[in-house]
């Protein structure tokens, strides 16, 4: 395929090493000796050293990683259902219900962090006997996934062809087909983008985490901001490093094997023909 | 809700005997002919047949997320409005009377000062990122090699697996008079910058941060688009910049909608940018409710008010934005 | 057991040679500020812990807030071997409450050949603002400054009379073109190349920095600053009180803090345990400042709420001036 040469695609370029810039800046000062990096005491692996000792990072790297892959799992189920109701259906109190959903982008984290845990030991653990606990975690980052994801499926819905699903309908298939079969494969770069955006948005996030923690629940933020009062240190750049290597390379790896498993790009290329 | 102390309004209403109360979104009657999809509705809705299926489906779809955000979300913020009612509330001591006490403290030119710079940064980050971000997807989206926009759109996203705390501290390091950005422009023989410690290095870091966020909605959106119709309009001999105006760009209204919110809010949150990046006199709104909560203070009823105005602000922008988005879109639709 | 601290005052090391000691395995969980581990506690969500590490300030409050068990001084070992400042310390009379754990001090970090001329307090600051513009940071916290200012002026760190505290804002107003931002951490890369002139900071982040720059110098102020001690608690809830009176003995046995302190560089409260300390680490300035300095600072304590509240609305104002 012909790479077309626009200034759309020089501009992304200069885009794409924006965004690297940083990332790189950092991995170049991880090898450095010197734990500042307006100091250059010359190539050094002593903070990957010492990250690879360190398992107290590494086990707040699991309990993020497992926060984050649980939250966006749950919302990307209720979050996608959501924004197809919403798409679909007009009742009384829907302008509510939508203001609703779009309350967890707009509350400033540290007003629904407080309030969350205070609802949370007031309610959860008179009534229900909820402990703080990884679980709590989820719960409160499935609040705020949930609206991301709805959010940008909505997007994509809006302005989709309304005769598909219709004419699905028509053809015999029953509610549940037309929605598993011809509206779900029309969400789905929707539904990806949204999961891609809650899981970064899931593993930054340090407050709500904070504050809904149960004892054992040390996640990577929390780790890394308690770290820091005494001074940065290299080996959460090296970490960062590590990550960002490490999931871009599984992530080319897992499309370079899909692609060859001549199903390449198979939910895309039937919708077109489809069309 | 003045009255109920949160308590005994919520004890009662939990997750199960909850789903038939507020949680679940007041019967969703099909009523009238929605904009968005009006037909499959209707072959949907089978009038006549009995209300308890026809509510099935709605319940399904809008139950689980509602009853979520009901408990985990619509609760604990009525908690705060609650105690943004209450003046100087302080945890550990005795609540005070009700009143507005708070919100008169938020007229004090100070905090009016603070809210414009606020807005003034997420506004202009929001800008930058739509002017950046739509080139930027609608070449993953329709430029680039179908096999490789999933891995492209992965791409420019995975930077935010850093910290944002490590990438303000990264961003120190480019951005300081001495640093990496001044070295390249000294070796370019361009003029050096001061930016950081300055409103430039705010914009950079937030643009930074946020940048993937427009270019993901706005690639759901744009991947969307009807070549043929680009097509189409090129073999109608329309210039590129007609067919961006015409074709292009109403089709993607409903993601750059979604986008800008969606920056414009988050920009609006973010301390860690002003904090580390935005010099001495960067206080924002979300700065100060952090304050106000988590500082020396401890003041959570200012702090609710203040996440109270935020949201009210916030609300009412989104509200018109859905009103003007939705009579744009039906316009687009039908 | 589970331990609410702050990342640094424990690691991997700490917690297997305290297993080996006692049996006992202690599960660390940080946190980042003492009002988010207030915050927690208060909403109720920190009941499994055994140990926190409240600063002095938040050990008065948490103490008036009954949140502290009282220590029971018979089970603790070594307490006479704290520094006499530390024997009876004013944010927790007689240490009912609390153990101090660690120590620091709040100064001036720069490099004297670069910047030109010392610094012995806030009044060379302000004399030669000139040559300062947007080259200072300070700390992040509106006690720290003001109080430090406070202290300049001839007034308590802990001053409650408004017409002091708005003097000290009135300084800093003034000195506002000098300062290049208010930060906590961040500005060790600005000091080093020279891009910050003076970074008001902590000793404890100080010494790091010196320890590769040894052209740093750091100074507390002459007429004094906050001195600040980090300690080991027991909170009211805490389910298991025994292990966290063998965690606080371990904490108290000079030969297991010689090794922690040597590892992780911090000042120790406790006289035996300094008397082990390598001979460098002894002779720090910067962790272990001269008594006669020593004697000037003063630990941050509450105030009043009308006091506080008037703090944060100068620093609302210095910060969006």
């Amino acid at each position: 395929m012909r790479l077309p040469l626009r200034w759309q695609s020089s501009l992304t370029l200069i885009l794409f090493l924006f965004m690297y810039f940083p990332i790189a800046v950092l991995g170049l000062y991880s090898f450095n000796a010197s734990r500042y990096s307006s100091i250059w005491e010359g190539f050094s692996l002593r903070w990957y050293q010492q990250l690879l000792g360190d398992g107290r990072i590494f086990s707040a790297l699991g309990t993020s990683l497992a926060v984050a892959s649980l939250a966006v799992a749950i919302s990307a189920v209720l979050g996608t259902l959501m924004a197809v109701g919403l798409a679909k259906y007009r009742f009384p109190g829907k302008g509510l219900y939508q203001g609703i959903a779009y309350l967890p982008l707009i509350v400033p984290d540290i007003a629904i962090a407080v309030a969350t845990l205070v609802f949370l030991s007031a309610i959860g653990r008179t009534y229900f006997g909820i402990q703080l606990s990884l679980w709590t975690i989820i719960a409160a980052h499935i609040v705020f996934c949930l609206a991301y994801i709805a959010l940008v499926v909505s997007s994509r819905l809006a302005g989709l062809n309304p005769h598909l699903e219709e004419a699905a309908l028509d053809l015999g298939a029953t509610p549940r087909q037309a929605f598993i079969q011809v509206l779900l494969p029309e969400l789905l770069p929707g539904i990806v983008a949204g999961c891609l955006l809650a899981f970064v948005l899931s593993m930054d996030d340090l407050l709500i985490s904070s504050f809904t923690a149960g004892n054992g629940a040390n996640t990577l933020p929390m780790e890394i901001y308690s770290r820091v009062r005494t001074g940065m240190k290299p080996d959460i750049n090296a970490l960062s490093v590590l990550l960002i290597l490490g999931s871009g390379m599984l992530a080319f790896v897992a499309e370079f094997w899909r692609a060859g498993g001549d199903s390449s790009g198979s939910l895309r290329s039937n919708r077109a023909q489809s069309k | 809700m003045p009255q109920p102390k949160p308590t005994t309004n919520i004890g009662p209403s939990s997750p199960v005997p909850n789903s038939s109360g507020p949680s679940s979104p007041p019967t969703p009657l099909p009523t009238g002919s929605g904009p968005g999809f009006p037909r499959s509705r209707r072959s949907l809705g089978l009038p006549g047949w009995n209300t308890g299926k026809r509510l099935i489906q709605p319940l399904i779809l809008l139950g689980p997320a509602g009853l979520w955000l009901v408990v985990l979300l619509l609760l604990p913020t009525l908690l705060l409005l609650e105690l943004s009612l209450i003046p100087g509330f302080r945890l550990g001591q005795p609540p005070g009377a009700y009143g507005l006490g708070n919100y008169v403290t938020l007229l004090d030119p100070l905090y009016l000062t603070v809210m414009g710079r606020s807005l003034t940064y997420a506004l202009g980050t929001t800008a930058l990122c739509l002017v950046l971000g739509f080139p930027v997807a609608y070449w993953i989206a329709i430029l680039a090699p179908q096999r490789w926009r999933s891995l492209l759109l992965l791409g420019f996203i995975l930077p935010l697996w850093t910290s944002s705390l490590l990438r303000a501290y990264a961003w120190i390091t480019i951005l300081r008079p001495s640093g990496v950005l001044n070295s390249i422009l000294a070796g370019l023989h361009l003029p050096g910058q001061a930016w950081l410690n300055n409103t430039p290095a705010i914009f950079i870091g937030m643009t930074y941060s946020f940048l993937p966020y427009m270019v993901l909605i706005l690639y759901a959106s744009l991947e969307k688009l009807d070549r043929r119709m680009l097509e189409a309009a090129a073999d109608l001999g329309a210039q590129p910049h007609q067919t961006f105006w015409k074709v292009t760009l109403p089709q993607s209204l409903p993601g750059i909608a979604a986008g800008s919110l969606l920056v414009f809010i988050s920009a609006l949150g973010d301390f860690v940018v002003p904090d580390l990046l935005g010099g001495s006199s960067s206080m924002t709104l979300s700065r100060l409710v952090y304050q106000q909560f988590l500082g020396a203070t401890r003041n959570w009823g200012l702090g609710s008010s203040l996440s109270l105005l935020l949201i009210g602000a916030v609300g009412l922008a989104i509200a018109l934005l859905l009103k003007w988005g939705n009579r744009d879109s039906d316009g687009s639709l039908l | 057991m589970a331990v609410y601290s702050w990342a640094n005052y424990s690691d991997q090391e700490l917690i297997e040679s305290f297993g080996q000691a006692t049996g006992i395995q202690a599960q660390v969980d940080t946190y980042d500020s003492n009002e988010v581990m207030l915050a927690k506690l208060q909403a109720g969500g920190g009941q499994n812990y055994s140990i926190l590490f409240p600063s002095d300030y938040m050990v008065t409050q948490m103490v008036e807030l009954e949140m502290l068990q009282p220590l029971d001084l018979t089970k603790l070992e070594g307490l006479d071997a704290l520094m006499p400042q530390w024997q009876n310390p004013t944010y927790d009379p007689g240490n009912a409450h609390s153990v101090p754990a660690t120590w620091g001090t709040t100064g001036f970090i720069y490099d004297p050949d670069r910047l030109g001329f010392e610094i012995t307090g806030w009044e060379d600051l302000f004399a030669n603002q000139d040559k300062l513009a947007n080259k200072v940071t300070l700390i992040n916290d509106v006690r720290e400054v003001l109080g430090s200012v406070l202290k300049s002026q001839g007034d308590s760190l802990n001053a409650t009379d408004l017409e002091q505290v708005e003097a000290a804002y009135e300084k800093l107003l003034a000195f506002k073109p000098a300062i290049a931002n208010f930060i906590t951490n961040g500005w060790e890369d600005q000091l080093a190349s020279g891009d910050v002139l003076v970074a008001m900071a902590y000793s404890s982040d100080a010494q790091v920095l010196i320890a590769e720059q040894p052209n740093l110098v750091y100074v507390v102020p002459e007429s004094g600053s906050s001195v600040w001690t980090d300690t080991i608690a027991i909170p009211k809830t805490a389910p298991n009180p025994e292990a966290a009176y063998a965690w606080i003995n371990y904490f108290l046995n000079p030969e297991n803090a010689v090794a922690l302190v040597t590892r992780l560089r911090f000042a120790t409260p406790n006289q035996a345990t300094y008397d082990l300390l390598p001979a460098d680490l002894q002779a720090n300035r910067t962790l272990f400042p001269a008594p006669e300095i020593l004697a000037k600072c003063e630990g941050i304590a509450p105030l009043p709420d009308a006091a506080t509240q008037a703090y944060d609305q100068y620093w609302t104002q210095l910060t969006s001036a």
